[in-house]
Parts: C-alpha cells; sequence; structure tokens
C-alpha cells in the first residue's frame, strides 16, 4: 500500500507539482516524428504534463512547441496557417515562430514593436532517431540530448509507435517493471507472438510461474532482476532496466529485437505510450517491421489515423471469451500491449493505492516508487538534480542471460546491461 | 454513443463505488537483524506503527545454544532482550526479512533461509550500504529469499513493511 498523500504526489504532474517539476528536468517524448512529415505540414495538438501544446514544423524545417493558444483572444492555433516561417492564427493573423514569439500582429502600424512583447510558453523540439523531443524545464539547466540506444541505431535497426493510454502515468510505468505477471497475462503471446516466440527463454518462463527477484541500483534508477529456474545448476536472469523517470526495457527473448517504452503524462488520467524495438548489431527484417506495424509485440494495432488502439475500453478492448478459454490468451484481450493496457486501465483514472495488498514480489514497484518520491522531494526542497538526468545514464540495456546459481546477476551481467555499439544484446 | 461496461466501470465517476472497508493487516512479519548495524536499523524502524510485526536481532551464530537441529542452533533476541529459538519465531509467520548489512550474519542467514524455505515462508532480504560487504550473506540467502534489495537504505525497509501491510 501507499498513502494516500504520496499517490497523490507520484501521480500529479501538472505545472507546480513536485513530480511535474520532476518531469520537466528531463527531455521527454513529445510526439513521433512522422506526425510532422514536411516542412509547413499541419501543426498537431499535444498535451503534455497537463499542458495544452501545439507542435509544427515551419519552412525552414525548424520545430517547434507552444501554448496551443494565440496570446489575442485564446483561439486555438490548431486552426492557423502554417506558412512562411511561422504559424498564422486563422483568427486575426496574429503570427509566431517555433519559439512562440510573435512576429506579425496584422492590426499593429507597419512598423510597431507591439509583437516584441507577445510571446507565447515555447519549448524545444529536436528530432533524435524516431522521435521529436522537449525539454518543459527552466532552459538554464536544460541537460544533454537523450542518448538511449535505440534512437541512436541506424533508421533500419529500430521502430517506435505510439498508443494513447487512459489512466495515470505511473500505472502504466509500474507494468513496465513487472516482470512476474508475464507467466499470466503474456502467456498466450509467448508461445504466438511473432516478436516473442521461439526463444529458449520463453520456456523458462512458462516453466517456473514463481520467480525470485532482485532489485538493485543503478545510476539512473534500477535494475530489476527476475530469476527463473534454468537447467542443472542455472538460474535464467530477466534483467529490466529503469531510468528515472519513465524509461523501461523488455528483457530480450533470443535473436528478436529488443524493446522497451516511454510512459508520458498526457495529464493525470492519460498517458502515451511509446514503445519502440530495436536490434543493436543488424537491421529488422521485413517481416519483424510488418509486425510491429500490425501491432504485435510491444506495439498496438491503432485506429487508422489516430493513436488511440482499435481495441479500447469502448469496446470492451474487443475480449474474446472463447480466445481466453482455448487458452491463446490469458485474458481474453488479444496482444501484449493491450493486454497490459486493458488491465491497467480497468483500475481506473488514478488508482487509490492506500487500498493495495502488495507482496514482497513487487519489491521493483516499491523501490522504484520509493525512488521517485525522493528524487521529487530533494528536487523540491533541495534542488537536487535527479537521477536519469545525465543522458550517459540512458547508456543501459535489459538482459536475458542464464548462469550459475552462485553468481550474482549484478557482477555477472555489468557489461550486458551497458550499451556497447556493435555489441550484440545478451539474450537466451 | 452507448459507452461500452469497460468504459463505465473504468470512469472516475466509478472508482467512487470501490468497497473501503478497512483492510486489515495481511502479514504477520518477523524482521530480523543479522549483523550489529542492521540491528540497529531494527530497533528504530521496530518503533513504527507495525501492527502485525516481530522484531528480532541475531547475535548468535551457527551451533549457539547447543542446538545443533535443522535450524542450525540460531538464537534469536527479541528487542526486549528475551532469547527465542528460530523455530518459534517462524511459528505462525508468513513473511521474514531479514537485514544484513556485512558478511558477519551469513551463518545465520543461510539457516533463516533453510528454516523459511522449509515452512514455505516468503522471504525479503534486505542488503544496507552498497552491499559488497555482505556478498556472503547475499549468497546465503539467494537460494532462498523470494527478493532481495540490493544497495537498500533504512527507509527501504519502513517502505517494504508499508507496503506489505505489516
Amino acid at each position: 500500500m501507499l498513502r494516500q498523500d504520496i499517490n497523490e504526489l507520484l501521480t500529479q504532474t501538472g505545472p507546480g507539482t513536485p513530480m511535474g517539476e520532476l518531469f520537466r528536468q528531463y527531455w521527454i517524448p513529445a510526439l513521433l516524428a512522422e506526425e510532422l512529415p514536411d516542412n509547413d505540414s499541419p501543426p498537431v495538438r499535444v498535451k503534455l504534463l497537463s499542458e495544452r501544446l501545439l507542435a509544427f514544423r515551419d519552412s525552414q524545417g525548424r520545430y517547434g512547441l507552444i501554448d496551443e493558444f494565440c496570446a489575442h483572444r485564446g483561439v486555438s492555433l490548431w486552426f492557423g496557417r502554417n506558412e512562411q516561417s511561422g504559424l498564422r492564427c486563422s483568427y486575426h493573423g496574429w503570427k509566431y515562430d517555433v519559439t512562440g514569439q510573435c512576429v506579425e500582429v496584422p492590426s499593429e502600424a507597419e512598423n510597431s514593436s507591439f509583437c516584441e512583447n507577445v510571446k507565447l510558453t515555447g519549448y524545444p523540439l529536436v528530432k533524435i532517431g524516431d522521435l521529436l523531443w522537449t525539454y518543459m524545464g527552466d532552459p538554464a539547466k536544460r541537460p544533454g540530448l537523450p542518448e538511449f540506444e535505440f534512437m541512436h541505431v541506424p533508421p533500419e535497426q529500430t521502430y517506435t509507435s505510439k498508443r494513447s493510454q487512459e489512466c495515470n502515468w505511473l500505472q502504466a510505468f509500474e507494468g513496465g517493471i513487472d516482470s512476474s505477471h508475464v507467466t499470466f497475462l503474456h502467456s498466450g503471446g509467448l508461445k504466438s507472438d511473432p516478436l516473442f516466440k521461439g526463444a529458449k527463454g520463453n520456456e523458462y518462463n512458462m516453466k517456473d510461474t514463481k520467480p525470485f527477484f532482485e532489485v538493485a541500483d543503478s545510476e539512473g534508477g534500477l535494475f530489476v532482476g527476475a530469476r527463473r529456474n534454468a537447467e542443472d545448476g542455472k538460474y535464467y536472469w530477466r534483467i529490466t532496466p529503469w531510468v528515472m523517470p519513465n524509461f523501461t526495457m523488455v528483457p530480450p527473448r533470443g535473436d528478436h529485437p529488443m524493446h522497451g517504452h516511454f510512459w508520458v503524462p498526457i495529464d493525470d488520467h492519460n498517458c502515451w505510450a511509446y514503445s519502440f524495438d530495436y536490434h543493436p548489431v543488424r537491421p529488422l527484417t521485413a517481416a519483424e517491421r510488418q509486425a510491429m506495424i500490425d501491432g504485435h509485440g510491444v506495439h498496438s494495432a491503432n485506429i487508422p489515423g489516430t493513436y488511440r488502439p482499435m481495441a479500447n475500453m469502448d469496446n470492451d478492448y474487443l475480449i474474446d471469451r472463447e480466445a481466453q478459454k482455448r487458452g491463446e490468451t490469458y485474458s481474453g484481450v488479444a496482444g501484449i500491449a493491450m493486454q497490459d493496457a486493458s488491465l491497467q486501465e480497468s483500475m481506473g483514472p488514478i488508482v487509490d493505492r492506500s487500498k493495495e495488498r502488495l507482496v514482497p514480489a513487487d519489491s521493483g514497484i516499491i523501490k522504484a516508487r520509493q525512488k521517485l518520491r525522493k528524487a521529487a522531494i530533494a528536487l523540491r526542497d533541495e534542488g537536487v538534480t535527479p537521477p536519469g538526468v545525465d543522458p550517459a545514464h540512458h547508456r543501459v540495456r535489459s538482459a536475458a542471460v542464464v548462469l550459475p546459481q552462485a553468481e550474482s546477476f549484478l557482477d555477472s551481467c555489468r557489461d550486458a546491461v551497458k550499451v556497447t555499439p556493435g555489441v550484440p544484446q545478451a539474450s537466451v | 454513443m452507448s459507452v461500452s461496461e469497460s468504459a463505465r466501470a473504468a470512469s472516475a465517476s466509478e472508482a467512487l463505488y470501490r468497497i473501503t472497508r478497512p483492510i486489515a493487516p495481511a502479514r504477520n512479519a518477523r524482521v530480523i537483524a543479522l549483523d550489529a548495524r542492521a540491528a540497529t536499523v531494527v530497533r528504530r524502524i521496530a518503533n513504527g506503527p507495525w501492527a502485525a510485526a516481530g522484531f528480532y536481532t541475531c547475535d548468535a551464530t551457527p551451533g549457539a545454544g547447543g542446538n545443533d537441529g535443522p535450524e542450525g542452533g540460531v538464537l534469536l533476541r527479541g528487542l526486549d532482550g528475551a532469547t527465542a529459538a528460530l523455530a518459534d519465531v517462524l511459528t505462525d509467520t508468513d513473511v521474514v526479512v531479514v537485514i544484513a548489512t556485512d558478511d558477519s550474519g551469513r551463518a545465520p542467514a543461510a539457516a533463516i533461509g533453510k528454516g523459511c524455505g522449509a515452512r514455505a515462508i516468503m522471504t525479503a532480504g534486505l542488503v544496507l550500504g552498497d552491499g559488497f560487504e555482505a556478498e556472503d550473506a547475499v549468497a546465503a540467502l539467494r537460494p532462498y529469499a523470494r527478493v532481495l534489495m540490493l544497495s537498500a537504505d533504512e527507509s527501504d525497509v519502513f517502505d517494504l513493511l508499508t507496503a506489505l501491510r505489516v
């Protein structure tokens, strides 16, 4: 269980809240690069950390993320005209550049300097890999750009998707560091999903449903090791890294691409799941990429033209009780991503954690909550920069290994959980 | 448009109808310090608002107390100074949390782990500090502890017990 006041602290990410300020120390994914495919392409509404924003790409290819609403009368700039290196409000023609600076007010005199004093809130928007990243904090404290491996491998080796999730970010994130649900909820996927099936590690997963856990600090967050029995005298370890505040990776399976997520608060009742797959040393095959596009693995099949999953709460997630009976899916919901999302959304917009009955196997979650709380308070009270801001903290990988029983996963996998360009993932 | 059952059930308004009866403590826990520094922590933690927890130190090595039985002669001591046999401490318990800071508790760790394993008692181990000084104790616990929290600190003990509703 968690005290209600701590639950509120961890789940509220709007401006001025401790967790909101924590998130504003980091570069976070704002949207997919594909959403702004061309210069002067239509602007995109973006809500992040409870702020209504608008993203656009100007005539010179510069990206901007600014207050959605015109400074004049408060209309949405989503209706604006993206033209001639700026976004012009459709109501009275006020025009803004990618920083939010007003550059033209047609009703003013020709040489008026009025617009120089009008500036909307604007945040930097930077393309790295398949994502556009923003930093919503104090410009003076802007950290180095993110260095997560999936963004820096060649484009043919990586794929990123996103989907909306209708619950608080913490519910979604906690699923990302909870390794013990895989054997149950995703048991069907381990046998059938093209991006999961066939790995030797799946057999260990299915044979041993009572994993042991070890939780250890890392520079940027945590490593959560889940241990299951393997052959004589050995353990199968699945190692999940968490980089604060919201990056998690799933331990790999065989030579399948590696995958993970960013869990990004939209507001306190909604979040984005940015889901990526990449292979450190080879291009994704056409079949793998197609499977990702089709919504297999950690991805979802979305309603065309949107990032809302086709299986969603409005259609009861297309639950198929017959498939559940046949054992094809454990919950009746198809797809790894929606199996997680359906259960996490069923908890309500913000689950009341004071009602929980946690067990020791939830220690990763317990520890992560504590680290978030301590970091948010240390930032608020003492201005301490939290873990995970330093780009060096981003250079981690998940791993799946078989080790002799006497070996510590931390000692044996120090290299395996570090990013080493050109070196394959440690996987079983 | 009609709203699905899932959409209705997951709404904030429906959350108001969740049953709110008080939840009884779920665990009858034992917290055991394996070494002297861990004992200091356990004494402080014991002052917390726990409903169903017993706190012990472990100042004996296997063989102490003349007991060579299945518990390896581990002798525990309650915070009031009274001694207690491991077998007695583990009776009617469903979770044992052991705290280590160094390797001096290696042998008791193994004995406690075995004892818990034989009784199907959930065992969690917390290693305070950077963990390097307690590698042997960790190795002794590893086969039995369902959870090992490495590089922990005192607040981890408190948060774990709180989360478990001890």
